[in-house]
């Protein structure tokens, strides 16, 4: 079973009005410095035009990462696309949204992410994400077309 | 479980197949049995493109970095493996149901960026693929009807038609059946496997719309009724790129039952005498022009005699939609924005009380969340029926008057109720240089800013310039569809000092009606942050001098060329770098602007004859008896080899006759007749002697035998087709020296 493919979301709690396109230069220093460790960063793209969308897009060959917007709420999401563990997807989103509270002030919600699956065959249950990620984990009520996702709180 | 697993009972056996082949193919390449170009053809030949950078370079603003994938495996000349791509999926007259969205929606989530991107031939594009998911991804489009099949490469691309047809009130016919008949009787056929380049089809219900602009393609038809019948209007030989030409007529009417035999005919005499080496010049506008129209008439012609009849010629699916809801009018109370997007994205459709409604999609771009919401909202007021447009956006057809607020309040409410649709804010872009290889500069930063910009002013517009159609691509190669709009831009680079300029040139005169009726002309290069001004200079100089009901073409023509860049050549001139260096960067990309990452183009394919292909097959079904062999199958691994001999000497024998059958006993004896003084007879022998003498046991010796001879009498084939295709251009140079 191929289970490597979690995506993680960490919220903003402030610069949530901040242009979004302010962030492609960022981005483009990170691909400058190859600055994201065990990362190829290759492009940005600029989708700010769209409606709680993924905003600005960061491509690396082993993940995508994105000021998103989805649900009207600004966030880094982190989405693997190379083999990994959970523990490591969240260290590895962990890891770039230290470096953009670092370089840039963003502040993140330290005690609540939401955790997806972005694979709608083979999934996880909430026991397996709440071992991997140390916190309480709830299940999001979602539209079940929608990737599997979770809440995950810790103290 | 797979996917493979999960949806086999969906997925129609033929399709099915087809996945499992590429998938097949994907492996082969990755053991090196696949030459990088052939293995290039393959993938484009199912939809999987290139993207910028894939060749492991990029520009970072400051020094070109080398991109260390992890594999040095390519997929293609200067590809690199592992480089994310695009995954480009057809969208026949670009119909599609709510079921169809959803598929797509978990696609792009899943292999993608989370973004369905709608192009200017109706399909939609993914980008940031990887090689290895797109079998996966295909199978679960297939599972719900949807092929990548021929999306790109050298052949028939999507068909394309009015999203209004069936609704329109100035049609002579609903030309969709005609449209899917077309697009799936060319889809794979034998015939179209051999050309030059790429042959793009159109439709259109009438001639003086824009609808199926089929001027500017290679295949275009009209729908019209003459003495009562229903027939086309048919034009051959049009196409954009950098140099655009219209397309001429091949028949004022034809019967609908001749269309698609015409079209194989076309396809055949395109085959046989389209360019293959000079791609620039591979194009069927070519050949027609070379041969002149009345010439290339009377090959068609002279071809068609030729067809063995075919019953899927007149085979035209019923594709009658239904509306859901009973015809009401709008008599009900407005929403604040209501009247200004009733006023530009609904079209009252020929059948009172529905209206066609057109959601702007800014650049083409949905998001997953958005097309799943978007197919609920089909579902509860449209049916089962949603088209995409070559405007980039999508039509919701037979919506109830009546609910037309409501409608309009959830498509607000998921960020897709903007008005202007069809107006200068619905402006259309290539990907330019944001993914495409040959992008030179940003045409959708540029779209982009224009569309902010615009829609701070768009309600105290004069109505003349809101109805303008701005369109632009990030380089000559008319992706955009800048030649048939009233304003065009394509993007160009230009030297100031020791820095490179975007820029784009600035094209006027171009006709978006009448089928894409005129192309405009350039009348100069203004650097890409100056073109906002240029717009703006543009159009208030059209509202001041415009006289009557004058039209933007008009108003052009009047004031001529030289005036007309007269307007803007201030606009043309940049600022030193020290001056002023965001001129230096591009919309969008803080980089300072370079050419350095534009890379080779895949939109003209490799040039892989149809027989490199028959003999890719049969090398793929040899590994396959491989395959067999090692799991002890030895019968399947014997049936395997010997088709395999079979698949190539059929290539060589479809070189000469193009309605070779596929049965054994045909296939060996005309091979033996027309090659044996080709072939190498120790070679031969091998087909022969497995065709005559069928081993009644099967052992592991015997088989693998076979599978040895099998490779050698490929190699054969191919030192054959080398022979063959020298015969082929001399032929070929001949006719058209005639």
């Amino acid at each position: 079973m191929d289970l490597h493919k979690f995506g993680v979301k960490l919220f903003f709690v402030n610069q949530q009005d901040r242009e979004l396109t302010e962030f492609i230069p960022v981005f483009h220093g990170w691909i400058q410095r190859q600055a994201l460790a065990g990362h190829l960063l290759i492009d940005v793209h600029d989708y700010s035009h769209v409606h709680h969308g993924p905003g600005i897009l960061l491509v690396a060959h082993e993940a995508n990462l994105s000021i998103d917007e989805a649900e009207g709420r600004r966030g880094l999401v982190y989405i693997r696309k190379q083999p990994a563990r959970l523990r490591d997807v969240v260290e590895a989103a962990q890891q770039a949204a230290k470096q953009l509270s670092d370089e840039q002030g963003v502040q993140f919600n330290d005690g609540q992410f939401e955790v997806f699956v972005n694979d709608r065959l083979h999934h996880p249950g909430a026991t397996e994400i709440a071992e991997s990620t140390g916190g309480e984990v709830v299940p999001k009520s979602t539209d079940p077309r929608e990737r599997l996702a979770f809440v995950v709180k810790r103290g | 479980m797979t996917w493979k697993e999960q949806l086999a009972a969906k997925i129609p056996p033929e399709l099915g197949r087809e996945i499992d082949i590429y998938e097949t193919q994907i492996e082969l390449r990755k053991l090196g049995k696949i030459d990088e170009k052939l293995f290039a053809e393959t993938r484009l030949r199912r939809g999987a493109y290139g993207q910028r950078y894939d060749n492991g370079q990029r520009f970072d603003g400051f020094q070109t970095q080398h991109l260390k994938y992890p594999h040095a495996l390519t997929k293609g000349p200067d590809t690199m493996w592992d480089a994310p791509g695009m995954q480009r999926i057809k969208i026949p007259f670009g119909g599609l149901n709510p079921k169809q969205l959803e598929a797509l929606a978990d696609v792009a989530e899943e292999y993608s960026d989370g973004i369905l991107h709608i192009t200017t031939r109706q399909d939609f594009q993914l980008h940031f693929v990887h090689i290895e998911d797109t079998p996966t991804l295909m199978r679960r489009l297939a599972a719900v009807g949807i092929t990548t099949r021929e999306a790109c490469g050298n052949s028939v691309r999507n068909v394309t038609a009015c999203p209004l047809a069936g609704v329109c009130q100035t049609e002579a016919f609903d030309v969709t059946p005609y449209a899917k008949a077309l697009a799936y009787f060319l889809l794979g056929h034998p015939d179209v496997q051999d050309f030059g380049r790429k042959f793009k089809p159109a439709f259109s219900g009438c001639e003086h719309e824009a609808c199926g602009l089929v001027y500017m393609h290679d295949l275009g038809a009209v729908a019209k009724i003459q003495d009562g019948k229903r027939g086309f209007k048919v034009f051959v030989g049009g196409g954009l790129g950098a140099v655009p030409y219209q397309a001429k007529v091949l028949a004022d009417f034809l019967p609908v039952e001749e269309l698609l035999p015409t079209a194989q005919a076309i396809a055949r005499v395109f085959a046989r005498l389209g360019e293959k080496q000079n791609r620039a010049r591979a194009r069927i506008k070519f050949l027609v022009d070379k041969l002149g129209i009345e010439e290339f008439k009377r090959l068609v012609a002279e071809e068609r005699k030729t067809l063995p009849h075919d019953p899927r010629w007149t085979q035209f699916p019923a594709v009658a939609e239904k509306p859901l809801k009973p015809a009401s009018s709008l008599n009900c109370d407005r929403p604040e924005g209501f009247n200004a997007w009733l006023e530009t994205n609904v079209y009252h459709q020929r059948q009172p009380g529905y209206a066609a409604v057109t959601v702007a999609c800014p650049l083409g771009d949905i998001t997953s969340t958005q097309a799943r919401q978007l197919a609920d909202l089909v579902r509860e007021y449209s049916g089962d029926n949603v088209r995409t447009t070559v405007e980039q956006n999508l039509v919701f057809r037979w919506v109830s008057e009546a609910e037309l607020p409501e409608l309009y309040e959830k498509l607000k409410a998921i960020g897709l109720g903007a008005h202007g649709a069809g107006t200068i804010l619905d402006v259309t872009a290539c990907p330019g240089t944001d993914t495409c290889k040959l992008g030179i500069a940003s045409s959708r930063g540029l779209g982009r800013e224009l569309r902010e910009r615009l829609a701070g002013k768009f309600f105290t517009m004069d109505a003349a310039v809101k109805g303008l159609r701005i369109k632009m691509s990030g380089c000559f190669n008319s992706c955009g569809q800048h030649h048939v709009s009233d304003i065009g831009f394509y993007g160009n680079s230009r030297t100031i000092g020791n820095h490179k300029v975007p820029h784009f040139q600035v094209l006027l005169g171009g006709k978006w009606r009448d089928n894409g009726g005129s192309y405009g002309l350039a009348i100069g290069s203004v650097p890409s942050k100056r073109v906002p001004d240029v717009v703006e200079r543009i159009t208030e100089r059209f509202v001041k001098e415009r006289q009557g009901n004058e039209t933007f073409q008009d108003f052009y023509a009047r004031i001529g060329k030289a005036e007309s860049r007269k307007m803007i050549e201030d606009l043309m001139v940049v600022p030193p770098y020290e001056k002023d260096p965001t001129f230096y960067s591009d919309w969008g990309d803080p980089r300072e602007f370079s050419m350095g990452d534009i890379g080779t183009g895949e939109c003209a394919g490799e040039i892989v004859s149809a027989l490199q292909f028959e003999l890719s097959a049969a090398e793929r079904m040899n590994f396959e008896a491989q395959l067999a062999h090692e799991v002890g199958h030895f019968a399947k691994a014997d049936e395997l080899a010997y088709g395999a001999m079979r698949q190539a000497a059929r290539g060589l024998v479809h070189e000469q006759w193009l309605d070779v059958p596929a049965d054994p006993a045909t296939v060996v004896r005309e091979f033996k007749t027309r090659f044996a003084p080709l072939f190498q007879p120790s070679l031969a022998a091998y087909l022969f002697r497995r065709h005559e003498y069928p081993p009644s046991t099967h052992t592991a010796e015997s088989a693998h035998r076979l599978i040895e001879e099998a490779q050698l009498f490929i190699e054969g084939a191919h030192t054959c087709g080398d022979k063959l295709q020298q015969q082929k251009a001399a032929e070929r140079a001949a006719v058209l020296k005639k």
